[in-house]
């Protein structure tokens, strides 16, 4: 009698244990009081996250990408949904990132005179001897570093340049990978026209490493684009990391050899004009050229019409832009519109892209401008 | 209610006629319960059915692989094991999780308690002079053995078809690294371990769902019906707050064995959250046999 009873305790403690279990599992990490940071100056935080130095450490960096692109042939990361990103750097110029798939893996190796390019379901190594920039968050932030060689001065600079239009300020402190950071706040002034209602940058109390990066768009609580550590590690890491040797089996190509990618990159066209200045600045430039009528298939000015489905028109940049995009026109011309939460695109019949993150209004006006 | 089950395990456990002395030893207990059920005609089908799984897919590979020039990306991850046999029992054994082990640990978990109150044999275990706590176990403790047994004859037949039909020096990382014979049968080890406990926490489940019915059909159906069931809720994008209860959910992590540097937060978020199931499972099966009228 006494052992049933025992026995149908231990039964629901253990029913209620799992449950909470399971509960436990499901909560979001890093849901706690915000840590107590020394408080600091919007000025001191750039400034020290300027000065940062690039320490050794791992970490696996997700992606939440709610912008609302349509799922586009050949590149499932720009649709809506989360993507997380394997880094590993040393500190100096060496770095690993690795791109978990369902199937296999996307690796990328920077052994400090070679990129190495590892793809697990086409068992292809691409060996390019230049020096590419390894994808690391805070190389982002090395571009934008102004001329000015004391760091307090070139925060100022930079301060004072952003907040021509924006209001910055330190926004407390939170958690990102189960650090306490700062979080620097961007809100763009009331007279700027822009989808964007704030950025975050989240940088790390101790090594001040941007940790973080949240867009938020216009009428949405939850960031329209997170670029963010789930888990970071500092301290040294094992070198072999850095090492790639191509593994027996595997196919290697220097990237000289390969006729696309590099070349797509670097034949960005003739140089974009910005119009506007701020958040309302709007990015104008040519499609690439293999894009352009004449090269890879003659596009008609028409929108809607010719869309060989033969051949290679899920890599044909224009063929996309005519299933996806919405026919406009304007006095400006015709084209095709894109809009997401944060930005809008316009592709125009004769190959001229306007990108911003503003209302399609402001991009026509610009496009009308460029002209 | 209470009362008529208060009486009947009065009747049950606690008359004089049933001294405590008798009992087996615990370790007998266990064995019987093992050579029995593993001795069945349908486990020894069902085990064999399966080490046939990583067979059929290295023959699949090898005629794809000889057939055409493999197209960029198309067939995901089975082009990997061309050339790499060491990655053929863990792929084996992810396409076993999918469906085939739940239904094995499912199948077993059925015979186990429905099966018996079907047969009319579960009564007399009720009132035979082993404590139902202890009986529990037992049959978990049989569950669980053939579940480990199933994964086993997987990995072991994969390792060794992979070695003799694919070859392989080593084996090649979805990460594009090399790691050594040695290593490669360690991470084969864990994708079996981790299946396993995986599984075992769907039987935990079909167990308790065993404990309430003495129909095994039903438990096969609640089991697949289940698996179904999941697999629907954690494709639905509205839904994504339940994506952390579902068990089938890490199920994909069991390639991370293959990747390198292995990541574990994905295998451990695993281990944890079938460790939950298993704990609901077992314990709803406890509550409800102690509480079985004998």
């Amino acid at each position: 009698m006494n052992r049933r009873r025992t026995a149908l305790a231990a039964a629901a403690a253990g029913t209620v244990a799992g449950v909470v279990g399971l509960g436990v599992l499901a909560m979001p990490a890093g849901a706690g009081p915000a840590p107590s940071l020394p408080p600091t100056s919007p000025e001191q935080l750039v400034q020290s996250v300027l000065t940062a130095k690039p320490t050794a450490m791992n970490g696996t960096v997700q992606v939440v990408n709610k912008l609302g692109l349509p799922a586009l042939p050949g590149l499932p990361q720009a649709a809506d949904g989360t993507t997380e990103a394997r880094v590993w750097t040393d500190g100096q110029r060496r770095g690993r990132l690795s791109l978990p798939q369902n199937n296999g893996e996307k690796v990328y190796v920077d052994d400090g005179s070679t990129l190495w390019q590892w793809d697990s379901t086409t068992r292809t190594v691409t060996r390019s001897p230049q020096h590419a920039e390894p994808a690391k968050p805070k190389d982002k932030h090395e571009g934008v570093l102004p001329n000015a060689t004391d760091p307090a001065s070139a925060a100022q600079q930079m301060l004072a340049t952003v907040e021509k239009t924006s209001t910055v300020s330190v926004d407390g402190t939170d958690w990102v990978a189960g650090r306490p950071v700062y979080d620097l706040v961007l809100t763009p002034k009331p007279t700027e026209r822009t989808l964007l209602r704030e950025v975050r940058v989240a940088a790390d109390s101790e090594t001040r490493i941007p940790v973080r990066l949240s867009v938020f768009a216009n009428g949405s609580s939850d960031p329209a684009l997170q670029v963010g550590f789930t888990q970071l590690t500092i301290g040294p890491q094992d070198p072999k990391l850095f090492r790639f040797t191509p593994p027996p089996g595997a196919t290697v190509r220097n990237s000289d050899e390969q006729p696309q990618g590099d070349h797509e990159k670097a034949g960005q066209s003739s140089r974009p004009t910005v119009v506007g200045d701020g958040w309302d600045s709007v990015l104008i430039g040519r499609l690439p050229a293999q894009a352009q009528p004449g090269t890879s298939r003659p596009v008609t000015s028409r929108p809607g019409t010719s869309n060989d489905r033969h051949g290679r028109s899920s890599e044909d940049p224009m063929a996309l832009v005519q299933r996806f995009g919405t026919p406009t026109s304007g006095p400006w011309g015709s084209g095709w519109l894109f809009s997401t939460k944060v930005g809008t695109a316009l592709v125009t019949s004769d190959g001229r892209v306007a990108v911003g993150a503003v209302p399609a209004q402001v991009l026509t006006e610009a496009i009308g401008q460029a002209k | 209610m209470t009362v008529a089950t208060d009486t009947a395990a009065v009747a049950a456990g606690d008359t004089p006629a049933t001294p405590r002395a008798v009992q087996a030893p615990l370790g007998r207990m266990l064995w019987s319960e093992v050579t029995w059920v593993l001795r069945r005609p349908r486990t020894i089908v069902s085990l064999a059915l399966l080490g046939l799984v990583p067979i059929v897919v290295a023959i699949g590979v090898l005629v794809a692989d000889r057939g055409q020039a493999r197209a960029p990306g198309s067939d995901g991850v089975f082009t990997s094991i061309a050339g790499n046999g060491l990655m053929l029992p863990v792929i084996a054994l992810s396409v076993c999780l999918a469906l085939l082990l739940p239904l094995v640990g499912a199948m077993s978990a059925a015979d186990a308690l429905a099966g018996e109150a079907a047969h009319g044999t579960l009564r007399a275990l009720l009132i035979a002079p082993v404590s139902r706590v202890r009986l529990v176990g037992i049959k978990a403790f049989g569950v669980a053995a053939v579940v480990l047994t199933a994964a086993t004859v997987i990995a072991v037949v994969g390792v060794v078809t992979g070695l003799v039909l694919v070859g392989s020096h080593g084996m090649v990382t979805f990460s594009g690294t090399s790691v050594s014979l040695g290593s490669a049968l360690v991470r084969v080890l864990v994708a079996t371990l981790w299946a396993t406990v995986q599984v075992w926490a769907v039987a935990a489940v079909a167990l308790a769902v065993s404990a309430f019915t003495e129909h095994p059909l039903v438990v096969m159906a609640v089991t697949l019906a289940g698996a179904i069931v999941f697999g629907v809720l954690s494709s639905i994008p509205s839904l994504d707050w339940l994506q952390p209860f579902l068990l089938t959910e890490g199920w994909p992590s069991i390639l991370d064995v293959l990747r390198d540097p292995m990541p574990t937060t994905g295998l451990l978020d695993g281990v944890w959250r079938a460790g939950c199931y298993l704990l609901i499972g077992l314990s709803v099966t406890l509550a409800r046999v102690v509480t079985k009228d004998g």
